[in-house]
């Protein structure tokens, strides 16, 4: 057990280095980020009220797509310079080795990813109680569009037109929690309780920690064999 | 498939040993093509066997059916007497595997590198991460990242997972690719070695090897 979490941690951090020392993939999320929702404004003009009403919603689209755009090349460079097939070699479950590097991805840009859009929503003049439940709804929501973006990127890993493929096959995936998110954060404008939104969340949450990293594993294996 | 055993090694010490590495009828077909049928061989501990064979007949399908990556179209991989699909983890754990992707990282430096090739290793070696890089003749150069080191260097690097690990198995798919003769007769020496501990080496390249004190068995892929 010792061991199998020491292997955790190491490739953990090595994801962190690699990623602090590659700034391009830590920053551009968050520059496309910040662009596409400094856009809407202009599209849709200075409709105070209209503003209001689809800021939460342009927030969550625009993060879900800068994550997708992180999240294509996880694992790009990893199978490109042979590293994954050491990883299957190693005698470690690959299922770990796989959450670890999910979750270095998560902390390197989901959360980055949260903290401007707290600041966005923030500048966008949203409700207190809808910034709230937005920030809860994203806490619980980006985790699982990582898990479960992973397992497609998986699949996709190597072809040459992985990006189209990967965007078909996840963002259908992914609007169960867009759904509940955006009720959740309207729900909490009108004053009324979320909590039902953000259990369902928390249980896509733990079903995606629990089964994602073997489906991500699984697809690995099959791209490599 | 025909098997030339050149000089086999008579150790009387192991003939009654059940075979270390058995591999039963194996049979590759890619793209509808049959790339070897009925390949066969057992090894001993302690044995060198050379896959050769021309551009394209299967030697790197061979060496990742035999590291577990990739599945036969049909027969058996055995180790000590068990199939490898049944014994994965341990069996991982015994294996070195150097493709002719490096497995190595361009933006850490050497010493990551190793320390990570180290950390995630089944069974580690007792040698000093400086040791290795000084016995690969790369000395001082712990703290540059290998973007910035020639590919002959990378090579070294991604060799050094032979000495950071403890491995029985070693499968090295055209170890020599870039490397000068001095890398060559680095390798050849710490093959030697490996033998000389009981391990088992099996190696792909289609050039002709002599490796002294050591004998080679050959397995030839493909059409004569």
């Amino acid at each position: 057990m010792h061991t199998h979490w020491h292997a955790f941690t190491v490739i953990f951090s090595r994801d962190i280095i690699l990623v602090s020392r590659c700034r391009a993939e830590l920053v551009n999320p968050l520059v496309f980020f910040v662009v596409v929702i400094a856009l809407f404004p202009f599209a849709f003009g200075s409709d105070a009220e209209l503003l209001k009403r689809i800021t939460a919603g342009m927030i969550w689209i625009t993060a879900l797509l800068a994550s997708t755009l992180s999240l294509e090349g996880i694992f790009r460079s990893d199978y490109e310079d042979g590293s994954t097939e050491q990883m299957v070699l190693s005698g470690y479950p690959l299922t770990l080795l796989v959450a670890a590097k999910v979750s270095a991805h998560w902390c390197l840009t989901g959360l980055p990813l949260i903290i401007i859009a707290m600041l966005t929503g923030f500048i966008l003049s949203l409700p207190t109680q809808a910034l709230q439940a937005l920030f809860l709804t994203l806490l619980l929501g980006t985790p699982v569009l990582s898990l479960i973006g992973a397992i497609a990127v998986a699949l996709t890993v190597g072809l040459r037109s992985g990006g189209m493929l990967l965007s078909l096959l996840i963002l259908p995936l992914y609007m169960p929690i867009l759904i509940f998110s955006m009720l959740a954060v309207e729900n909490a404008s009108a004053g009324l309780p979320i909590d039902a939104e953000l259990y369902f969340l928390a249980g896509m949450l733990v079903l995606s920690i629990t089964l994602g990293p073997i489906a991500t594993a699984a697809s690995l294996r099959i791209r490599l064999s | 498939m025909n098997i030339l055993n050149k000089n086999q090694q008579g150790n009387p010490d192991l003939d009654q040993a059940a075979p270390f590495f058995e591999v039963r009828m194996l049979e590759c077909i890619r793209q509808d093509v049959i790339l070897f049928q009925d390949v066969h061989f057992e090894l001993q501990a302690g044995e060198l066997l050379q896959i050769d064979g021309v551009n394209g007949s299967g030697k790197s399908s061979l060496l990742r059916i035999l590291a577990g990556l990739m599945q036969a179209n049909s027969g058996n991989v055995c180790w000590q007497g068990q199939k490898i699909s049944k014994c994965r983890y341990e069996y991982q754990r015994q294996i070195s595997y150097i493709g002719h992707l490096n497995g190595v990282k361009n933006t850490l430096t050497a010493l990551e590198n190793l320390q990570a090739m180290g950390a995630l290793a089944g069974s580690k070696s007792d040698i000093t991460l400086s040791d290795a890089l000084i016995q690969l003749e790369l000395t001082g150069m712990d703290d540059i990242p290998l973007n910035r080191m020639s590919a002959g260097q990378k090579r070294r690097i991604a060799l050094a997972r032979l000495l950071v690990t403890k491995s029985k198995v070693w499968l090295l798919d055209e170890p020599f690719t870039s490397l000068d003769a001095s890398g060559k007769s680095v390798i050849e020496r710490l093959i030697v070695e490996h033998c000389d501990r009981g391990g088992i080496t099996i190696f792909a390249t289609h050039q002709p090897m002599e490796i002294e004190g050591c004998a080679i068995r050959h397995i030839h892929l493909g059409k004569k």
